[in-house]
């Protein structure tokens, strides 16, 4: 990996700041207040339901040099600039440099589908930062409906690449490029909607640092954005001396099942240690890239940037997060592995990567710091289902579902929530008006929580029934493998969809599918994985668990061979027969793991099941694609 | 002749305001709150207003009551059980909520979710489906209806709702079910999601139902007391009771829809507020209203209050019209803390009423936002808050000095900081409904009320460099000033979701008329005469597949053509102030159609008083005290507000005293006092 000049020393910003402290707090909240506007500018103004209902995007406010001041992925404006045609000289008030290529970003978008508009920001004729936003577009062309194809082999399938173009210049909207753009998107109206809301959202961020230097002065302004890097580097300093025990190293293991074309289970593994100021976090013996899309080309500056969010989340949240820490988060990505593969491998389905990424990086953190433990989160797939209406119009949905939130010690996971912040689950009868489509059941799926003395949260079971012919693409985990338990905690159930065609045949298929036919009439059930358990499931408080049966969480049957609680006939708890069930259970169960992973067949068996799970299903579909051109509905 | 009364009852504090028609005087009057029964607050509290002028019960005309009752127990979950008829197969529609979690990264840690409102065991489904064109999908199973009311009733269920998928199209379904109710359980109060909101998002609607259904029985209860309670005493006008969107209706409508009165208290600011404004020609205003612990906002269009189509109360976003009122942790109590990373923070976090500032002498300990007051003499020394409680400086020292000595900084160099940082978080706010909406604050009067408003509004009109500094006569009782301006008010919209540019004008005006004809009924249910009725008509428009709606008005006249383009003018340029882009290729979709219903009733007129006493308001000083203004102590005049008169100038620096509030005057700034005795404040 290429460091940077400015890694090697001591930044420019580590000095005495000429600003008085409580300016300085001031411009912190209004930068913090800032990110917040633009997220409503975007939200409310763009028409995809993937960010208006469910609000996949992220702003970002960057200094003069391109480091993230406020925002939360971390900035990526010098390697733009070094990838595009311009130098920051060339830049105008009124510029907005667009792309959505990751290859060029070095991950900082890390699919197609994700465009990040970079806005520079002039202060009377003087430049004084960057105002940055991303977003996810419903399509970008591509292989497959939504763009996020699950069986492509390169980049080239996953649609239009735009390498850093000028969107705007000099406040003049590059019209040919959009259209040119959109006019490979499959929803080329929802894409130009939504990269102009994009663009509106980063215009708004920069007329408010206009105001801010209105207010103090511009030489201020610039100050305080120093002092703020400055301050949170201090800060992460501080946090890792108080909490990471020095000299020690700390490892995790956990594996994403497959890559869509047969390859898997696939091993992400992290090692973190201290050393002095420096804290090392080292990716080495992760998997090598694969053939399918579930690449994560992870960019190292947003990598020190969830490693510093983590710190902050837990320990204190008033802490501003920016790239004020990234000389003192050291990360070793290794070269080809799937965490950086090599261009052109495709990436489009990098979700299911980062999910376990998460996953790895918060235990290893639990083991470090040893508090704050939480079990694995369940799953978070998209969901596409694409075709042409009765009427004629073609129509393509962009669904995220989600799975159970962890338990963390003192705390049950929720049921069905989403691990992403402020994401919202999409109205049925928003889907219904504009979609040809019936949500005939949306619960939470009983006894797929990790069992506990806190229980992860369960997944959720949606069953949609098709009104349309069409194709459904989606892309899940975590069907041959487990989201783990902690402390004892059990792991929660794996993921599952099941295709119920009208005539009743009924199919059971993948975890990872695309353009898989679907006719009128056709159900598919969507239950996407549990989360998992902290702490053993004998010491849940049995009211609990009557509780969780009571409210369809957990069965009867479970409750008393996971929780040892037997319940009488109306449903209480049956104190003396949940003792002795317990006492049973105890002397006959071998000592819990501290991270359970479930019952897992030997890693070579897993391979054996993954490949011959996809040899299958690829027969099944060619036969239906077959069916259906003879059908004349192909 | 006679007097109108309003009564807006609070967590410490009943506040009356009695209009006498006759002088157009304003008289306070404050009492505790009884929560208890917080109808006994209300009739003890009319009594002693009445007492002090020797009139009674029999004299008064219009009676407005805000209440809490709903939003208590909405916030406490103490409303009835509820049971739930869902659509099968969307049982735990309450439980899975919206799978929201809160920013940023790892947010989920710190979300504590409280129950649903409807406990999972009381609900059932029933096998029935609506499609989202209004087709039935799946027949009304009605044995399975009777069955599951049955079992439901025998496990105690106090109450029924009902929210089944799509019935804001179709509400058939909903209504066969509460029939079935009703012939089962004539007793058994029972509310179906499509009277509760025509609009599309079936989480929001049945948790609005369920919310409703909950709070029903306790609410219709209250209301019957308190009006036999106010009838006995031989009151025999008419009694209104204060609506979120601060419109007020009969106590008859809010037992049918409790939960738009769940933000009673709240709207009265700001529509007082608005129409101080309106009487004294400043037509566009932002309003202030800080309190204890948190400081609400909003601007006002046109001397219009401002409405949003849903609220927040704790966990829980409801649909019901409210008040556009923004809110942000900043108040009297805010307590002020140095951070891991060294930045002074002020709030949210609040020391309450109880144990209360360190400066209350209660215990407090932790430094706040008043303590700073108290150790900067905004507060003058002396000075009882609320004419009863003494401050406790050495005690506000200690606190304030807690922060000081982390920041390295002089007591009262903290202090002016801690006022700063919550100025700064005030603004915050402010900006989020001005600037952040397309409006330039420069346009804008700022008028400011709450116990806390006076002392900071010059400092925030500064901040967002408002057009002037309004402070009313008795910014402490605002709310009830509201509600002797509201007028009988509802709204009856409906998801309409249909594109401007294929709708015929015809088709849109026979909804208008439909709706029309929907509140007229219901303003005839008032008692509102035809003269005085009168309906504002609304499109909420977006982008096709946008998630805004914003309103764009029209009269019905304007209803005619081959289709609905009229509206895009209308909506491009709001869209444009407010995102600065627009979307010509985009087909303009009608989101809602809404019908606002008005009865106009005058509970208050304001007099204005001649000019005349010249600009000398010597005779109003009460003394001088030194008070810390930019890191200096000043000689500061304290003024008394109850001497000050219409013409008087009083120059900064400056306090002036009253019973509820305290109003600062910063150094380079003067107020005026006008004609109707607000007190206007603008750079001298």
């Amino acid at each position: 990996m290429v460091l940077n000049e400015r890694e090697q020393g001591l930044p420019d910003f580590v000095r005495e700041h000429d600003i008085d402290n409580v300016t300085l707090d001031i411009i912190e909240n209004a930068l913090k207040n800032i990110r917040y506007e633009m997220d409503r500018v975007l939200v409310t103004t763009a028409v995809s339901p993937i960010i208006r209902e469910q609000a996949d995007e992220f702003p970002l406010i960057a200094d003069r040099q391109g480091r993230m001041v406020v925002g939360q992925f971390g900035s990526p404006v010098d390697t733009v600039l070094e990838n595009s045609p311009y130098k920051v000289e060339d830049l105008k008030d009124g510029d907005v440099i667009a792309t959505n290529d990751p290859y060029m970003m070095e991950g900082s978008t890390s699919h197609l589908p994700d465009i990040l508009l970079v806005r520079p920001i002039f202060y009377e004729g003087d430049h004084v930062g960057y105002a940055l936003q991303w977003g996810n577009l419903m399509d970008v062309g591509g292989k497959t409906a939504g763009s996020i194809p699950i069986d492509a082999r390169s980049i080239y399938e996953e649609g239009v690449r735009m390498p850093p173009v000028k969107l705007y210049d000099g406040g003049k909207l590059n019209e040919e490029v959009l259209r040119f753009f959109c006019h490979n998107s499959r929803t080329p109206r929802e894409t130009r909607a939504d990269i102009m809301a994009i663009a509106a959202g980063t215009a708004a961020g920069a007329q408010r640092v206009k105001d801010i230097c209105d207010r103090f002065g511009k030489e201020t302004y610039l100050e305080a954005c120093d002092a703020l890097l400055n301050r949170t580097r201090t800060s992460i300093i501080n946090l890792m001396r108080q909490l990471i025990p020095e000299g020690e190293r700390f490892e995790f293991e956990d594996y994403t099942d497959d890559d869509g074309l047969g390859n898997g289970p696939i091993k992400l593994k992290l090692a973190m240690w201290r050393e002095g100021d420096t804290l090392h976090l080292d990716w080495t013996g992760t998997d090598a890239q694969v053939p399918g899309p579930v690449n994560f080309l992870l960019n190292h500056r947003m990598f020190q940037m969830f490693a510093g969010v983590f710190l902050i989340s837990a320990v204190d949240p008033t802490i501003l997060f920016n790239d004020g820490y990234s000389d003192v988060i050291k990360v070793h990505i290794p070269e080809g592995s799937v965490l950086r593969p090599k261009d052109p491998a495709p990436l489009s389905n990098r979700l299911v990567v980062m999910a376990r990424l998460f996953d790895v990086l918060g235990a290893v953190y639990a083991k470090a710091i040893g508090f704050n433990v939480s079990g694995s989160y369940g799953t978070s797939p998209n969901f596409v289902y694409s075709g042409v209406k009765p009427d004629g119009e073609p129509f393509q949905t962009m669904e995220i579902l989600y799975g159970g939130i962890p338990a963390i010690p003192g705390k049950d996971g929720l049921d069905g929530h989403s691990w992403w912040p402020e994401f919202l689950a999409v109205p049925a009868e928003y889907m219904e008006t504009y979609y040809p489509m019936i949500v005939e059941e949306y619960t939470a799926r009983r006894d797929s929580c990790g069992a506990g003395q806190f229980r992860g949260g369960c997944g959720i079971r949606k069953v949609y029934r098709f009104i349309s012919d069409g194709r459904i693409t989606y892309q899940d985990d975590r069907a041959h493998t487990y989201p783990y338990g902690v402390a004892g905690g059990r792991p929660g159930a794996p993921s599952k969809k099941t295709l119920i065609r009208k005539s009743g045949e009924t199919v059971e298929l993948p975890s990872k599918v695309s353009d898989v036919p679907v006719f009128e009439g056709d159900r598919l059930v969507f239950e996407t994985a549990g989360a998992g358990g902290v702490g053993d499931p004998l010491e849940r408080d049995p009211e609990a668990v009557a509780k969780d049966v009571r409210w369809g969480l957990v069965s009867r049957e479970a409750a008393e061979s996971e929780y040892g609680v037997v319940l009488g006939e109306d449903g209480s708890v049956d104190a003396a027969a949940t003792q002795s069930r317990r006492e049973e259970i105890r002397a006959s169960r071998p000592e819990p793991p501290a991270f359970d992973h479930g019952d897992l067949p030997p890693l070579a068996e897993q391979r054996r099941i993954i490949a011959e799970t996809r040899r299958k299903f690829n027969e099944w579909l060619s036969h239906e694609l077959g069916t259906a051109r003879a059908n004349g509905r192909g | 002749m006679g007097y109108n009364v309003a009564v807006d009852v609070g967590g410490t504090f009943t506040d009356v305001l009695l209009f006498e028609e006759r002088s157009g005087r304003l008289i306070e009057g404050k009492v505790l709150s009884t929560p208890d029964d917080p109808s006994r607050g209300v009739v003890e509290g009319i009594e002693s207003v009445c007492k002090k002028l020797g009139v009674s019960f029999e004299d008064l005309n219009l009676f407005f009551h805000g209440t809490t009752v709903v939003t208590n127990m909405i916030l406490t979950n103490t409303g009835s059980r509820v049971g739930l008829l869902t659509t099968k197969g969307h049982e735990q529609i309450l439980l899975l909520a919206r799978a929201w979690t809160p920013g940023p990264l790892y947010g989920w840690m710190s979300l504590v979710k409280p129950d649903p409102p409807a406990d999972p065991t009381d609900t059932v489904g029933i096998n029935e489906r609506i499609g989202p064109d209004g087709g039935v999908l799946v027949p009304l199973d009605e044995e399975e209806v009777r069955e599951a009311v049955k079992s439901l009733v025998e496990r105690g269920v106090e109450s029924l709702a009902i929210g089944f998928l799509n019935s804001y199209v179709n509400p058939a379904h909903e209504r066969r079910t509460r029939e079935i109710v009703r012939e089962l359980y004539p007793d058994l109060s029972v509310s179906i999601s499509s009277d509760i909101g025509q609009e599309y998002g079936e989480y929001e609607r049945t948790l609005t139902t369920v919310v409703n259904t909950a709070v029903q029985p306790r609410t219709m209860l209250y209301m019957k007391n308190f009006e036999k309670s106010v009838r006995e005493r031989r009151f025999g006008g008419a009694l209104s009771i204060v609506r979120s969107d601060g419109g007020a209706m009969s106590t008859q409508a809010v037992a049918e829809r409790p939960i738009q009165i769940a933000l009673s208290g709240p709207s009265g600011g700001v529509t007082g507020a608005a129409y101080l404004a309106r009487e004294i020609g400043v037509k566009n205003i932002l309003t202030f209203d800080m309190g204890g612990t948190s400081t609400d906002v909003s601007l006002c269009l046109n001397g219009e209050t401002p409405v949003r189509r849903d609220i927040q109360l704790g966990y829980f976003q409801f649909k019901s019209p409210a008040v556009d009122v923004h809110s942000v942790g900043a108040g009297g109590g805010s307590i002020a803390f140095v951070s891991a990373s060294g930045a002074l923070q002020v709030g949210p976090a609040s020391a309450g009423a109880d144990p209360g500032p360190a400066a209350y002498g209660r215990g407090g300990e932790e430094p706040t936002v008043t303590d700073a007051n108290v150790v900067l003499h905004r507060i003058p020394p002396g000075v009882a808050l609320g004419g009863t409680l003494q401050m406790d400086e050495e005690a506000a020292r200690r606190a304030v000095g807690k922060v000081a000595e982390r920041l390295g900084m002089g007591i009262e160099e903290a202090a002016e900081a801690i006022l700063e940082i919550v100025n700064e978080n005030m603004h915050a706010a402010l900006r989020v409904v001005s600037v952040e909406r397309g409006h330039d604050p420069r346009e804008f009067g700022l008028v400011a009320f709450g116990g806390a408003g006076p002392m900071h509004a010059n400092a925030l009109g500064r901040l967002i460099r408002s057009r002037s500094v309004i402070v009313p006569p008795t910014p402490g009782v605002m709310s009830a000033f509201g509600f002797l301006s509201s007028d009988i008010q509802n709204e009856f919209p409906e998801t309409y979701l249909r594109i401007a540019e294929e709708t015929p004008a015809s088709e849109l005006k026979k909804t208008v008329e439909r709706l029309i004809a929907q509140a007229n009924e219901w303003l005839d249910g008032e008692g509102v005469e035809e003269d005085e009725k009168r309906f504002d008509l609304y499109a909420d428009c977006r982008y096709y597949l946008q998630n805004i709606q914003i309103p764009c008005r029209f009269e019905l006249d304007e209803l005619s053509g081959e289709d609905s383009t009229f509206l895009r003018e209308r909506f491009e340029e709001a869209h444009r102030q407010r995102y600065n882009f627009e979307l010509p290729d985009s087909p303009l979709e009608i989101a809602t159609v809404r019908v606002v219903g008005r009865g106009t009733i005058k509970g208050v007129s304001l007099v204005a008083s001649e000019d005349g006493a010249g600009t000398d308001a010597s005779e109003a000083v009460l003394r001088t005290e030194k008070v810390y203004f930019g890191g200096e102590w000043l000689k500061t005049p304290i003024y008394e507000r109850s001497r000050l008169r219409p013409g008087h100038a009083v120059g900064g620096p400056a306090v002036v005293v009253q019973d509820d509030t305290t109003t600062v005057i910063e150094p380079g700034y003067r107020g005026a006092v006008d004609r109707f005795g607000n007190i206007l404040i603008e750079e001298a």
